[in-house]
């Protein structure tokens, strides 16, 4: 089956840090992007078998922006996004009955920051059918 | 919303014309009584009665005028409530003057009860809407006066009490009629000039409490975005200690161990108050609750089954009661699910091993009552309206759990007064307390549900 690949985009350099290690040790080959711009490029380059996304990035709403056009390219539609947040107390977003809604949030799953190392591998090992 | 005010204030004082004109009718019939029978003044007797029976119906017509107006008309206008409290002071000097007509004219020192009404409109309507009425006054009863001087009307005597035919005396109507115009006029410059001044300070008064509102708007806006900011490096933080914890980068030795732990559990508790704030401060922040109607029922059973565990691991006798009328409410369901969690969590974590907690929920008549009791340590006495205030801990609470964050009810009680509810805490006599709030059941047709007080 090969290696894994996975995007992770973050603004957060010790976020990125702290998954990276977590998915590496995993086995994952992991690639990072540091804002929406950048990482649209990487997923277009390395084309994952699943990203990682930040929501608030430089914008508000970065991260939806960048997984709406992904979703919407039919070359990139199929690669399941994990959305990570912080804000969902500052947006009051209730993400739990939201993701998955095309329209609205168009992606896989999310967690909400801090990172557990078990959550996070657990998510993306369902999301990649692993498990 | 000042419309609105404006308005309610002018409804109250229509009412408040309408319950004065009652006074007014059972003191002319007592008076004319009394004048009549004791003091054997020769009056028009049943002249009187009949206005005064006609006042009576009148002012009962009005009543129900503004009570159909109140309660059907969704909003009656504010000029609509202005020409309704115009025209009444209108036809009440036209009920003086009929009344002064069968009571002696100008000889009937009662006449000055014109002055009552000229302050009561210079202090309801505009300065020059004051003037007129003041002028329609002085112009009904010059025009009574006048026509009795000149035998046009008939002039009832007031006999004994006047026996000297003041009202034919030209000279003296004349005159008296200019004090009497005079005096009103300067009511109603004395009076529109204090109105002026009173709304003056009323509109500085609003303007501080609004400049007050924003301020509080903007610390709220500081509160959030710091928060906020603070909550993302915890949240760093707190991933790479986990990294670490969890030994992902390879073995750790006992000493190592324990420090990582010991920095992972004071990050979990600041974010946890970093999270307790930020919810509190958003929610002060957002103008409207999004409520429904939900299931009371199953967000009772939801709580009580989030403390169980909590329960069952410190031998708790742990138990609840539920009226079974209880059904739906009308809410933010899940702010009012995890307020009674919280407060179950709370009675649980502050009852010693062996000990009891309750929860029960009652049908009171307008509102479902809400009431955890424990056999805990119990509140400091004086301090039982304190526990509500942000960052305030009792002393014994935090001899029990020193980090707590001094917020879960401040959050309480925001949720609660956001539901027009109530909360209360206070000691059992057999020791332990009882926390308690109610939602009232009528909240879905508050017009300001959900809106902060």
């Amino acid at each position: 089956m090969g290696q894994r690949k996975i995007v992770i985009v973050d603004d957060d350099p010790d976020i990125v840090e702290s998954m990276k290690v977590v998915l590496e040790s995993a086995g994952y080959s992991v690639e990072t992007a540091s804002n929406g711009t950048e990482g649209l490029e990487l997923i277009k380059e390395v084309n994952p078998h699943l990203v990682i996304m930040d929501v608030m990035m430089n914008s508000l709403q970065e991260g939806f922006i960048v997984s709406r056009e992904l979703k919407s390219d039919p070359n990139y539609k199929h690669i399941p996004i994990l959305m990570v947040t912080s804000v969902k107390d500052k947006t009051g977003i209730d993400f739990e009955s939201a993701a998955g809604d095309d329209e609205w949030l168009p992606v896989e799953g999310y967690f909400d920051k801090p990172v557990k190392p078990q959550v996070l591998l657990e998510k993306v090992k369902s999301l990649l059918h692993e498990s | 919303m000042e419309s609105v005010l404006q308005s309610k204030s002018l409804i109250q004082r229509a009412y408040w014309l309408v319950h004065l004109r009652w006074v007014a009718v059972a003191v002319l019939v007592c008076a004319t009584f009394l004048a009549s029978e004791t003091l054997k003044v020769s009056l028009a007797v049943s002249a009187l009665y009949t206005v005064a029976a006609a006042v009576a119906v009148y002012n009962f017509v009005l009543f129900d005028l503004l009570r159909y107006l109140v309660e059907r008309a969704e909003h009656p206008s504010l000029r609509m409530l202005s020409r309704i409290i115009t025209f009444q002071i209108g036809a009440d000097f036209v009920i003086l003057t009929v009344i002064l007509h069968y009571s002696g004219g100008i000889e009937n020192p009662f006449f000055f009860s014109f002055i009552f009404h000229v302050v009561i409109a210079s202090t309801i309507l505009s300065t020059l809407q004051s003037y007129l009425a003041a002028t329609f006054a002085v112009a009904v009863f010059g025009t009574l006066t006048l026509l009795e001087s000149f035998g046009v009307l008939a002039h009832y005597e007031l006999v004994p009490f006047v026996s000297v035919d003041f009202f034919a005396n030209r000279f003296y109507v004349l005159g008296t009629l200019f004090v009497f115009s005079a005096t009103l006029y300067l009511v109603v410059y004395m009076t529109t000039s204090i109105m002026k001044q009173l709304r003056r300070q009323q509109e500085g008064f609003e303007l501080v409490n609004l400049q007050l509102k924003q301020k509080d708007y903007y610390k709220n806006e500081y509160i959030l975005r710091l928060t906020h900011d603070i909550k993302g490096h915890l949240a760093a933080i707190d991933g790479c200690l986990n990294v670490v914890r969890e030994k992902i980068v390879g073995p750790l030795n006992d000493k190592q161990m324990d420090l990582i732990e010991r920095g992972h559990n004071r990050a979990v508790k600041c974010l946890a108050f970093v999270n307790a704030l930020l919810k509190l401060t958003r929610m002060k922040l957002t103008g409207r609750l999004d409520m429904e109607l939900f299931s009371l029922k199953r967000s009772i059973f939801n709580a009580f089954a989030a403390a169980e565990n909590g329960a069952k691991a410190k031998n708790l006798e742990y138990a609840y009661e539920m009226d079974t009328a209880v059904d739906t409410v009308y809410g933010e369901s899940t702010l009012i699910e995890e307020t009674i969690t919280n407060m179950l969590l709370n009675s649980v974590k502050y009852t010693p091993a062996g000990g009891i907690v309750k929860l029960s929920v009652k049908d009171a008549k307008d509102h479902i009552l809400i009431q955890i009791s424990d056999s805990g340590i119990g509140i400091p006495p004086d301090e039982t309206e304190k526990i509500f205030e942000e960052f305030y801990r009792a002393a014994n609470a935090r001899k029990v759990e020193r980090d707590g964050t001094g917020l879960g009810l401040s959050i309480a009680k925001q949720v609660v007064t956001r539901h027009h509810g109530k909360i209360w805490a206070q000691n059992n006599p057999e020791g332990g307390s009882t926390f308690s709030f109610t939602i009232p059941k009528d909240l879905q047709s508050h017009p300001e549900a959900g809106t902060v007080r």
